[in-house]
């Protein structure tokens, strides 16, 4: 009788962002981000884990398990049960062990009427994740009997996964003759007192995306720019009270998605970040000047042109022989240095803004609201995070610092604006 | 619905306070409600600890054979009139007493610890003097040497665990070198010469109090601190 053959396991290389993130997963520091659908209607686990089942095959960039070669990180398809829905938890987005929980990067929750999604951020960017949710989403109302279509933006759990949903799209966009990047000021760093071990401190605002639209066209912004620049002026209040003689420069990490930019299909990482920031050594800023000056500057370094050359000064990075022949516990220390340097002394915080959440008309009146959480930073300082689902936007703190000021300077600046905001939070009281 | 007095933003149905400020929610007319579920779950997901026992055990196993692997070399093949491989089981045994008991016993009070790390240093230091034959000069000499800064680091142990300011912290590392110091020349006159006659390590003490004493000066007076803090805050 002939030997049954051993099928050879598919293993592909992480791309460029998903190195970073496996490199500098640490036990206080978590690349793990959530986005959670607040439905109409009580969760039914059972139904859920039905609709995960069937719709995870479709997404293979999420059935793989990290592992370590000798000199890079790869990942390999994971065919151990599950991922199993669980029970939601106070202290969300912990930091991923690769090898616990069978070696799953996605985990699902529930809780009251919410389902959740938390992804590792070496799998998928917020574009690559919402579109696996969305479909999750429609497979689960599907279960519940209700019909619901393939179209904007459900992807058809029948059909086979394309090749172009895996794809590296740094690795093909890495064609500039210029590289850019490297060698930002040191920004305010805006940390507080740490809670304990994986305690995440959640503050969530609720509010009217019409007024808050309108608010930000008072200042002729988009809404990403009127709030990042809302976040900078919390930021640069904190600063002024901590009586500094010499003030830091306060800059965001806003993660920009490059596909509008450079067409591509894939689910897995396709962003970089653009660095809005506020030197308050040059003077008084007024907030209509932090938006004027947030709006220039995203859309001046918002162009293909010069996010192609950082995409190819990441990618020669990675293509460096030096760094290529150190072995893979090396370069997890130097990256780590490096992340330590160059992707967070720079920066204040992060604010991510996914934008609008769309769904097929009927799936629309079954969900109320989307909300999104980012993981625990490296430094104990709150990540701020929005999505806007129908008329309601959501904008998340998330850290493990006990203060509350940024969050409460940046509410109460919309709430003085004329937006009124709900405001719920998994803090102790 | 409630709203803060402080922010003005609405409150969630079941908050006592406000999330941002934590002022108390107070509204007659609509009491905080205690049916409702709060918004997020109050279960706490515990997270084990790594377990270290594997990385002990891959420690233990490679100290283990290398001690072993040249025991046996010494002792039927190579250079078997002397104990040469006492210096390799001598630094196998310290490098497991430093890093295994730590992964295994998590709990182990850092004074055992520190202790133990002393020893483990000693015993290597007389396996060293079996080779040479130096069993005078191991116990007139590296014994008190080694003991006296064990001690010293113990006693800084147990001092800067219980959490010292950052001042405090380099102060006592200061005087602790001090210390060591006039230690060593204390051991070394006695060695040499029988007699104790305090030379350069007078010099290196009387440096230690230069830069203690105004370390001191600033960590008791709080302008003083408070403008160090300012300037060299990290």
């Amino acid at each position: 009788m002939a030997k049954p053959q051993r099928k050879k396991k598919a293993w592909y290389k992480l791309d460029n962002a998903a190195m970073m993130y496996s490199a500098i997963q640490r036990e206080n520091y978590s690349a793990i981000y959530r986005f959670s659908a607040v439905m109409t209607e009580l969760v039914d686990p059972e139904a859920l884990q039905r609709a995960i089942d069937k719709t995870m095959p479709r997404f293979p960039t999420f059935r793989v398990r990290i592992k370590r070669g000798v000199f890079w990180y790869y990942f390999e398809p994971n065919d151990a049960p599950g991922p199993f829905v669980k029970e939601d938890m106070k202290n969300p987005c912990q930091p991923v062990r690769f090898w616990e929980d069978n070696g799953w990067l996605v985990r699902f929750f529930y809780y009251g009427r919410r389902i959740s999604l938390e992804v590792f951020h070496a799998l998928a960017d917020g574009a690559g994740a919402l579109t696996l949710l969305r479909t999750l989403l429609a497979v689960y109302l599907r279960e519940r009997g209700w019909a619901i279509p393939n179209t904007g933006g459900v992807l058809d759990i029948t059909q086979p996964p394309p090749a172009e949903e895996g794809e590296d799209a740094y690795f093909r966009y890495a064609k500039s003759r210029v590289r850019r990047g490297m060698g930002e000021r040191k920004a305010y760093q805006n940390t507080g007192t740490p809670e304990p071990f994986y305690t995440l401190n959640v503050t969530m605002g609720l509010l009217p995306l019409d007024r808050l639209r309108a608010a930000a066209k008072g200042y002729g912004a988009s809404v990403t720019e009127y709030l990042s620049a809302v976040l900078i002026a919390s930021i640069l209040a904190r600063q002024r009270r901590e009586g500094r003689r010499r003030e830091l420069p306060v800059a965001l990490a806003v993660p920009i998605n490059l596909r509008p930019h450079f067409p591509s299909r894939t689910l897995r990482n396709f962003i970089l970040t653009v660095r809005p920031s506020i030197d308050p050594e040059l003077g008084e800023y007024t907030f209509s000047e932090i938006v004027s000056q947030v709006h220039h500057h995203m859309r001046l370094h918002i162009t293909r042109q010069e996010m192609q050359a950082v995409i190819t000064r990441n990618v020669m990075l990675q293509k460096n022989k030096f760094l290529q022949l150190a072995p893979a516990p090396l370069k997890n220390l130097s990256m780590a240095l490096s992340y330590r340097l160059v992707g967070c002394r720079p920066y204040s915080t992060t604010y991510t803004n996914p934008g609008a959440f769309p769904v097929p008309p009927e799936m629309a009146p079954h969900i109320q609201r989307m909300e999104v959480i980012l993981g625990q930073s490296y430094t104990p300082r709150a990540n701020c995070a929005s999505i806007s689902y129908g008329n309601t936007m959501e904008i998340t703190f998330a850290g493990t610092v006990k203060e509350t000021d940024v969050e409460r300077d940046f509410f109460r600046h919309l709430v003085r604006e004329g937006i009124p905001v709900k405001v719920i939070s998994n803090r102790e009281e | 619905m409630s709203y803060c007095v402080n922010c003005g933003v609405e409150l969630d149905p079941t908050a006592r306070a406000c999330p941002l400020c934590h002022t108390p929610a107070v509204n007659p007319n609509q009491p905080v409600d205690t049916a409702l579920p709060p918004p997020f779950p109050s279960r706490r997901e515990e997270v084990q600890p790594v377990s270290k026992k594997e990385l002990a055990l891959l420690l233990s196993a490679m100290m283990g054979s290398v001690a072993v692997c040249c025991g046996l070399l010494n002792l039927f093949f190579l250079h078997s009139s002397r104990p040469w491989s006492l210096y390799v089981i001598g630094a196998a045994a310290m490098l497991w007493i430093w890093l295994v008991p730590p992964l295994v016993l998590r709990r182990m009070p850092l004074w055992i610890r520190l202790g133990l790390d002393a020893c483990a240093v000693g015993v290597y230091v007389y396996l060293i003097s079996i080779d040479l034959r130096g069993l005078d000069w191991y116990l007139g000499l590296a014994l008190p040497i080694v003991l006296t800064g064990g001690a010293i680091v113990m006693a800084l142990g147990l001092v800067l665990s219980s959490g010292r300011s950052i001042l405090t912290s380099v102060t006592l590392i200061i005087g602790a070198v001090g210390l060591f110091l006039m230690g060593i020349e204390f051991f070394v006159d006695r060695w040499l010469t029988e007699t104790y006659q305090p030379g350069w390590s007078l010099v290196v003490a009387a440096v230690c109090v230069a830069l203690m004493v105004p370390l001191i000066v600033v960590r008791r007076r709080p302008a003083l601190r408070d403008e160090v803090r300012r300037r060299f805050h990290l």
